[in-house]
């Protein structure tokens, strides 16, 4: 497709000159990804069984479009599978599958159970190809002891299709080891707006589960935007330290009010200029970092955490973290270490004059309900 | 920061005069190789077919069969207008036949049947199956004189190793007439691919649009009829561009029901939805979401597609439609080239199997 070009020569001149922030992220690889793979072009839902056996199988490069490895003109679905070993599970840290680029389609499963998916296939059709994937493992999924299979359902309408571009592994964020408790992992989760959801009180059993942090459309909410909460509940561990403490939420696309057992602690706008961010658009690069007001805590019970997300437009949700409790000192650390994401302040030249001119310090989302 | 742009922005730039160069050149290779067509990704001549062919003038259904004795007819030198020939002034329809020899070496591979260029109006048959048409007959007479005559052939036509019957029909309105140049012969291009349904033949088609024309009890009895795989262009819809259906009944023989099948339906210029049994089961580009609003299309005609169907929607041993919505955002337009029909998941598998090996 013509656009396809178009869209990335505009993506990568709108990227120099707004000097969108490509990578901020402190991922390390623990399982390299990148080499052959199984492949089988068409569908069969057998083939996202661990026990499939795939020796069969054609085998093809990752990353790397099929069109350059024997499949020119193949348009549909196929599937990818790999095996592989993971010998140390931090315990500190969630773990990421990272494919890089996919196009157009992707659903991805470990060891047989479904991990995330982007865009949508036939008959609803919708491309993901412009995404870059990383799904969240759940840890219960990983066999610690011997193989796991990754199988990857892809569906390419035409032109270019595949994994086609890198890094492909499993990945730790390093910025979980600030974390004094990591709340990442299965939260309760619920698409609208009530004000009712604050409350520590409130029963979401009604709820779906989710992973935190990853995007929610990689997590079944393909289409959705607008407002979705986020809720958990934990207990702290005895003996937990007693200094000042800070929730940080990580990166959030693009709004949210974050309450303590129903108390507000939070919200992006109270943050942005700690972060450099003074124009307002930037709220989805902005890392949550909530200073826990003393006596919130309930130290001998269980606590609850529910979090107001406001997606505007596009991939929505907790979607990076760390997630979890930090020290204060590890907070300041954490604020230190990623200072220069944003380009010095200011997130590009232009948005430099902009500012210098415009100056626009406090404007906020004009759909954002702030009478809440 | 304001030099960097510029410097990244002239390199895009001339990247781009780069490639198009690039791409002119090959666009300009097929014509220096001459027996290759860059429409087709390549074909290669097996076996020319110029030279004497049987000729006759006038027209009867029976001259399409294997079976008919052409012996007594004059012969004819192929390509070349009749008019130099002996048949000066002649206009109408004739019939040209030839038995031709095809090597069961060949058996995997796509074969495709070029008559170049004919003078006004073609259908050709191989052993009595018509596998082209181009042009349209009266009373809907439309020429169709500038147009390459590449039809492909379907496996199951062919008698391997034995006597093969090419018949063509053709008709001329006006000055010359026949097959009249072009490099007349027996191609091959990439691996054939073993049908299960054929689906290459006569077509309902009916310019316009009306989303009820998927549905499987749709009346399409007024249609009219088309030669599917082929250009609209050069079956009687000149300069026609937008919006067109294309229908067809097939029955769906099958001794495993819970195979999965893969429709495919070649290419298709410009972008297509393809419905079975009114069921939605595929699509290549993206149709404007309200009527009157342009389309943006770009390389979607280029696209090979295939198109999986889920189990249960092909009626065992019953009629099944399929009905296919065409937008044409201007030139050629139609579903113009093949392979066009079902084939088991299995055997798709295996194909692309087989065209790996050969590119590698």
């Amino acid at each position: 497709m013509k656009t396809k070009h178009y869209k990335s020569i505009a993506f990568i001149v709108l990227a120099l000159i707004l000097g969108i922030p490509v990578h901020a992220e402190d991922l390390r690889k623990i399982v390299s990804l990148s080499g052959s793979w199984r492949f089988s072009i068409g569908d069969d839902n057998k083939w996202a069984s661990p026990s499939f056996d795939d020796s069969g199988w054609d085998q093809i490069r990752v990353p790397g479009k099929w069109e350059d490895q024997g499949y020119n003109d193949y348009n549909g679905y196929a599937w990818y599978r790999r095996t592989f070993r993971i010998n140390d599970i931090p315990s500190d840290s969630p773990i990421f599958l990272i494919l890089g680029r996919i196009d157009d389609v992707d659903e991805v499963y470990l060891n047989g159970r479904e991990i995330g998916k982007s865009g949508k296939f036939p008959p609803d059709y919708k491309s993901a190809y412009d995404r870059t994937r990383k799904y969240i493992i759940p840890k219960e999924l990983i066999n610690a002891n011997g193989d796991n299979v990754i199988s990857v359902k892809v569906y390419d309408s035409y032109l270019e299709g595949g994994i086609v571009e890198g890094p492909a592994g499993i990945y730790i964020d390093e910025d979980n080891e600030l974390l004094a408790l990591n709340f990442s992992g299965k939260w309760k989760f619920q698409t609208g707006d009530n004000k009712g959801w604050k409350y520590a009180d409130y029963n979401d059993e009604g709820w779906t589960s989710i992973e935190v942090p990853s995007v929610w459309e990689s997590q079944g909410y393909e289409d959705y935007d607008g407002y979705g909460w986020y809720r958990l509940k934990f207990s702290l561990p005895q003996n937990f330290t007693t200094g000042e403490l800070y929730l940080s939420l990580g990166k959030i696309d693009d709004i949210d009010d974050v309450y303590l057992n129903g108390e507000h602690i939070g919200n992006v706008y109270d943050l942005r200029k700690d972060f450099g961010y003074r124009n307002s658009g930037g709220e989805y690069n902005v890392r949550r970092v909530y200073k826990i007001h003393e006596g919130l805590l309930n130290r001998n019970g269980s606590n609850i955490i529910a979090v107001r997300v406001y997606d505007e437009q596009g991939l929505g949700g907790i979607y990076e973290g760390p997630v979890g409790i930090m020290s204060a000192e590890n907070a300041r650390r954490y604020k230190n270490r990623h200072h220069n994401d944003y380009g010095n302040r200011y997130n590009s030249f232009w948005e430099y004059m902009f500012n210098k001119f415009f100056g626009n310090d406090n404007s906020n989302n004009d759909n954002y309900d702030n009478d809440f | 920061m304001i030099i960097q742009i510029m410097i990244i922005m002239i390199t895009i730039f001339n990247k781009n005069m780069i490639r198009n160069l690039f791409l002119s050149l090959i666009i300009c290779l097929p014509n220096l190789g001459g027996k290759t067509f860059a429409r087709e990704g390549n074909l290669v001549l097996l076996q020319s077919l110029e030279g004497r062919w049987q000729f006759s003038i006038g027209m009867n259904d029976e001259w399409t069969s294997p079976k008919f004795n052409d012996t007594s007819w004059e012969s004819i030198r192929v390509p070349s207008p009749w008019e130099d020939q002996g048949y000066n002034g002649y206009n109408g329809y004739a019939f040209y036949r030839k038995k031709i020899t095809i090597s069961s070496k060949y058996r995997d591979r796509m074969l495709y049947l070029n008559m170049g260029y004919i003078d006004d109006v073609d259908e050709v048959y191989l052993n009595g199956k018509k596998i082209g048409s181009t042009g349209s007959f009266p009373p809907n007479y439309s020429t169709a004189y500038n147009a390459e005559r590449i039809y492909y052939i379907p496996a199951e036509y062919i008698n391997f190793d034995g006597s093969n019957q090419v018949a063509v029909k053709v008709y001329d309105a006006e000055q010359q007439g026949g097959i009249v140049s072009g490099d007349i012969g027996l191609y091959s291009g990439r691996n054939s691919v073993n049908l299960d349904v054929n689906l290459q033949s006569t077509w309902k088609f009916q310019p316009g649009d009306d989303p009820r024309r998927k549905e499987p009890n749709f009346d399409d009895n007024g249609w009219s009829e088309i030669f599917v795989p082929g250009k609209w262009e050069d079956q009687g819809y000149r300069d026609y561009d937008g919006y067109a259906w294309y229908r067809k009944s097939f029955v769906f023989k099958t001794t495993n029901e819970n195979e999965k099948m893969v429709l495919l339906m070649g290419k298709i210029d410009d972008i297509d939805q393809v419905y079975i049994n009114g069921t939605f089961v595929g699509s290549t580009g993206t149709f404007p979401s309200r009527h009157g609003e342009e389309a943006s299309t770009g390389q979607e005609y280029q696209a090979f597609r295939g198109y999986y169907i889920p189990v249960g929607l092909l009626k065992k041993d019953q009629k099944n439609i399929i009905a296919v919505r065409v937008l044409d955002t201007g030139g050629d337009g139609g579903i113009y080239e093949g392979p066009v029909g079902l084939i088991t998941q299995t055997k798709y598998i295996d194909y692309w199997r087989k065209i790996k090996r050969d590119n590698n």
